[in-house]
């Protein structure tokens, strides 16, 4: 008896295995014949990275142009300016005369910002007091004010040194380096040494991608899969199709195999194309992958169960990539986003896919380092397979349901049709 | 003549009523009219709620150990952006931490620190940031060189007492040049400001360019839009207006509710009051609109239609230069960026809002959104035709 029911259930086993396959297959077929799941799963991630590299490509502003209104017309004052205009960030386009000159001239967009240098300015040196240089800035980009400001403030320092050395009367050139700075200070901007804005954000886009080209992919198969269906139904009558984790397994199969060779191109790729930061070790990136690739795929998949129509993944899901950009903690450091929507970020695997990889591609994080993440990724997996599994567990009732009813409808018909027939 | 005309206004009602009915019917449209942008408007200016990050950790490591290093570190600690949240006895271990992602960077205070500079032997303090998370970085940049700045001087301000100067001497001999920074309008650097301002209508933009393609695409893949066309007194204009008018009444409800809750409610700089915000955002939603009406009359497939409009509304984020400028990007992309609305929308925010000039600067914006909202006219036959003809494939 044992060795009865143990054949049966290795029977079953075999047959799970082949029905696997064989909707492994079919859904393979089904993705590669689609047109519409074929622009997100290759023409999306081949193309919008490109797109979004081109746009950041120069990584920093430079030579941001501001006005100038010199009151001092003093020998100090224009060695300030010089200074000024020879740094990278900023380009001196104009000296105005007044301040209403130059406030015109940012009203045509021609200065985005204003360099005022009192008339008592080298007086002031001369005297031994303080003296103050206004500037001010168009806040329509911050990149503007920053460049600004880091040029003056470099410039300003660089020439309080040589003030403070000409009045210290020192008489070593030693001497003259202390009075400069008793403690000298360095700074090192790590993993990011320009920091330039592709760098920063490209990563953090490539991974989004991702899960978001995920979700649509799999919403247009699945809205697909119900129009095609005569009860708009997502699970096909086929004798293939008759359990939960067969389907599952079988279509997670098929887009994984997409999406890994989709990865490599994306996070292999594209940042050498565009010779972005990429310091990870390459076994690091594929264990941080594949957890997130299983995460993302059946978090789609469970989404997919909201999808009717073909054409409603693009509304539901495509607006949603800015609000996860920023939920992420890439851009908004994750430090000062409020519990709530921490709490959110938890539900989506984008979030830990960025931070993750960002940390191995830019920091060169070992796996030990982004341990929490992974883990996440993992749970998220095992927890969004199984929603996975009950929705289509449902869906599968359903379309049993239905082609039971209508069934006995077709028999009703027909019992009523014969019992005219007899009348 | 009269009964012509009357006809062409009973059938723009016919078939705005027409639409209203579809309006009501799919509950799509409820999401991506009215929840969608609420939610983003809500979620956008909560996250950024603090206006600046507060607090952000960093690490310390301070092999020093003398008051000098501790009152440096906790100077560094007061200020309102850095909490210094861990410590370390070496520069690896704080690095493994940033990898981590516990600390966003860390000041290095290096062994006999205090003894050399007592000693003039001119000792190096350093400080590291993680460049990856460009906020951050920047902002701890700026209070962390500060505060170097300022250890310097409370040591030199020692050095020169002794050589017998009074402290306002001092102050204008450590610091004879001072800058004055005045960011004009957002004077706090609030970045709820200088991102939400642009971020929700990007987002209210983007949705009205799949509504409209959908609404129109719809019609083709259900076989509904001979009927759409019969209503409109087969003509393609009054059949759009007809179609389009409920949709801009509702955006332009929810784009100016965006605005009075900006402008008013959470008090973003508006110097132009708020009257020239509300045009602004009409003008922007039209404009949309049109946008939305060219996408699908030049791909009359609503799958093509919406990934086209999905395409142009994300990318327009990035190319309408409110995070990164423009005048930073090459110089073709700098004349692909006038082709997205969001563009000239962000410009006009620029000018009205953010710095009160008066509108007659913003004429060029105007007129591009204006010419975006007279571009369908060139794709209306193409359309018809396609309403007309069009067979739907999946």
């Amino acid at each position: 008896m044992t060795k009865k029911g143990k054949m049966k259930f290795s029977d079953i086993i075999l047959q799970g295995m082949q029905d696997t396959l064989y909707i492994w297959k079919r859904e393979f077929r089904l993705t590669v014949r689609d047109q519409g799941v074929l622009i997100f799963f290759i023409l999306v991630p081949l193309l919008y990275p490109i797109i979004y590299a081109l746009i950041y490509n120069n990584e920093v502003v430079r030579d941001v142009p501001v006005a100038v209104v010199d009151n001092s017309h003093s020998f100090k004052s224009r060695e300030f300016l010089r200074h000024v205009d020879g740094t990278p960030d900023v380009k001196i386009i104009s000296y105005s005369s007044n301040m209403e000159e130059a406030r015109g001239l940012m009203r045509n967009k021609d200065a985005y910002g204003i360099i005022y240098i009192p008339s008592s300015f080298s007086k002031d040196i001369a005297r031994m007091e303080q003296t103050h240089v206004s500037i001010f800035c168009d806040m329509s980009g911050l990149l503007y004010y920053k460049a600004i400001l880091s040029a003056c403030t470099e410039v300003s320092l660089d020439m309080n040194n040589d003030i403070k050395i000409e009045r210290a009367g020192n008489t070593t050139d030693r001497q003259d380096e202390i009075t400069r700075y008793p403690i000298k200070y360095q700074y090192i901007p790590m993993f990011n040494p320009q920091n330039g804005f592709a760098s920063f954000l490209i990563p953090a886009v490539l991974i989004l991608i991702l899960q978001q080209t995920l979700l649509l992919g799999i919403g247009l198969s699945a809205g697909t899969a119900r129009e095609r269906n005569q009860f708009k139904d997502l699970v096909p009558i086929n004798k293939h199709y008759n359990g939960t984790l067969r389907i599952v397994m079988g279509k997670g199969l098929s887009y994984f195999m997409v999406y890994a060779i989709v990865s490599v191109y994306l996070l292999g790729v594209v940042p050498r194309i565009f010779s972005l930061n990429q310091i990870g070790l390459l076994q690091t990136l594929i264990m941080f992958i594949v957890p997130y690739l299983a995460a993302c795929i059946f978090f789609a998949m469970t989404c997919s169960i909201f999808v009717r129509n073909r054409e409603l993944c693009f509304l539901i899901f495509v607006f949603t990539s800015i609000p996860l950009l920023f939920i992420s903690g890439i851009s908004w450091p994750g430090a000062a986003i409020p519990p709530f929507w921490k709490a959110i970020s938890y539900i989506f695997p984008s979030t830990f896919g960025i931070n993750g990889f960002v940390r191995i591609n830019n920091m060169g994080a070992t796996l030990d380092e982004v341990r929490h993440e992974s883990q996440v990724l993992w749970i998220q997996a095992g927890v969004y397979f199984i929603t996975t599994c009950l929705v289509y567990r449902w869906q599968i009732l359903n379309s049993r349901l239905h082609v039971l009813r209508k069934h006995r409808e077709m028999k009703n018909k027909r019992l009523l049709d014969s019992r005219e027939a007899v009348e | 003549m009269k009964a012509e005309r009357k006809k062409k206004y009973i059938s723009l009602y016919n078939v705005s009523k027409r639409e209203c009915k579809n309006l009501v019917s799919r509950p799509i449209y409820l999401f991506c009219m009215v929840i969608a942008p609420l939610f983003c408007t809500f979620f956008f200016t909560t996250l950024m709620g603090s206006g600046l990050p507060t607090n952000l950790p960093i690490g310390a490591v301070d092999q020093d150990q003398t008051s000098v290093s501790r009152n440096l570190l906790r100077n560094l600690d007061a200020f309102q952006q850095i909490a210094i949240t861990e410590r370390f006895t070496d520069v690896a271990a704080a690095r493994r931490s940033m990898q981590r992602g516990d600390i966003y960077g860390f000041f290095y205070i290096p062994h006999q620190t205090a003894k050399k500079a007592i000693a003039q032997k001119r000792p190096t303090i350093s400080f590291y940031t993680n460049s990856s998370y460009l906020i951050a970085g920047s902002l701890l940049y700026r209070d962390m060189r500060t505060m170097s700045e300022l250890t310097n001087g409370a040591l030199a301000r020692e050095t020169l007492r002794a050589k017998g100067l009074t402290d306002d001497q001092i102050q204008s001999l450590l610091q004879p040049i001072v800058i004055d920074s005045h960011p004009i309008n957002n004077p706090w650097l609030n970045y709820s400001v200088y991102l939400c301002n642009t971020l929700i209508p990007g987002v209210l933009m983007l949705l009205i360019f799949q509504i409209t393609v959908y609404s129109i695409g719809v019609e083709l893949k259900e076989k509904t839009s001979r009927e759409w066309l019969r209503q409109g007194n087969n003509s393609m204009f009054i059949s759009l207006w007809g179609k389009l008018l409920p949709h801009t009444i509702i955006f332009f409800i929810i784009g100016s509710f965006i605005d009075v809750y900006l402008y008013c409610y959470l008090k973003f700089p508006c110097e132009s009051g708020l009257g020239p915000m509300i045009f602004a955002t009409l003008f922007m939603i039209l404009a949309a609109q049109s946008t939305g009406v060219v996408m699908i009359g030049t791909l009359p497939t609503l799958r093509l239609g919406l990934s086209f409009a999905s395409l142009w509304g994300v990318v327009s984020f990035s190319i309408s230069g409110f995070t990164y400028p423009v005048m930073a990007m090459d110089s073709w992309l700098q004349g692909i960026a006038n082709l997205f609305p969001l563009r000239h929308y962000f410009l006009i925010y620029v000018d009205q809002a953010l710095n009160g000039y008066p509108m007659i600067y913003s004429w060029n914006s105007y007129l591009a959104l204006l010419i975006f909202i007279f571009l369908p006219f060139a794709v209306i036959n193409r359309l018809k035709k396609a309403m007309l003809y069009y067979t739907y494939q999946p």
